[in-house]
């Protein structure tokens, strides 16, 4: 991996992209349930470059995302144990969020609309790298 | 289940073969990342890891890695 980091910068990180990641969706949304115009939906711009830069910053250029999309092959031991024990706990997370999300549509009948799938499917891609974000030493 | 901490002379006996990071790591088939987490004693090989590297150091497994905390070479050397 590329470039190193410092744990803390590292976790700060994480949570930018995690949270503008939320705050595209909790936007998008909203306009969608009060019917907002554009104008407001123009906002989203702000959380998404956010999300953009600290993607980039925390994920790209630690090669973090590389080395969790790596096939198994080119990978040792440790960091087989690694990624497993990392797609364990963002399995768990994802399922959790994903059900409650679903249940929530449900009871309160809205639409899941293309923002919020697309989000959940970066979601799913970003949450085994940033357990391995927050929790390693060294990368 | 936990497992134990295994103690190593990895660093030390890399060091006397004059082998970097990645040349071990080369030679033993890892990242060399993972070299450095051996060393530190933050990860304990799988069996067939610690075999590899004691092929590579020519020495037995029971004198590279311990389950007690090991004295130094030297020491163990001199001792009486």
């Amino acid at each position: 991996m590329e470039i190193k980091k410092s744990i803390k910068k590292r976790r700060v990180g994480v949570i930018l992209t995690l949270l503008s990641l939320c705050s595209m969706v909790i936007i998008f949304e909203y306009c969608k349930i009060e019917q907002r115009d554009s104008k407001i939906i123009a906002i989203e711009i702000i959380p998404l470059i956010i999300f953009l830069v600290s993607f980039i910053v925390t994920f790209i250029k630690t090669g973090l995302w590389g080395f969790i999309h790596k096939p198994l092959k080119k990978l040792d031991e440790r960091e087989i144990a690694l990624t497993s024990k990392s797609l364990r706990y963002a399995y768990s997370i994802f399922t959790v969020v994903t059900l409650f999300l679903l249940l929530s549509f449900a009871i309160t009948q809205t639409q899941i609309d293309v923002v919020l799938v697309a989000s959940l499917i970066l979601f799913a891609h970003i949450l085994p790298a940033s357990y391995i974000a927050w929790t390693e030493k060294e990368i | 289940m936990e497992s134990r901490k295994i103690y190593n002379r990895i660093a030390v006996l890399r060091k006397e073969k004059s082998l970097t990071r990645n040349e071990l790591a080369d030679k033993i088939g890892v990242n060399f990342q993972t070299i450095g987490y051996l060393e530190r004693e933050e990860y304990n090989p799988s069996l067939d890891l610690a075999f590899r590297i004691s092929e590579v150091f020519e020495l037995p497994i029971g004198l590279i890695f311990s389950i007690e905390p090991l004295i130094p070479l030297s020491q163990l050397l001199t001792k009486k």
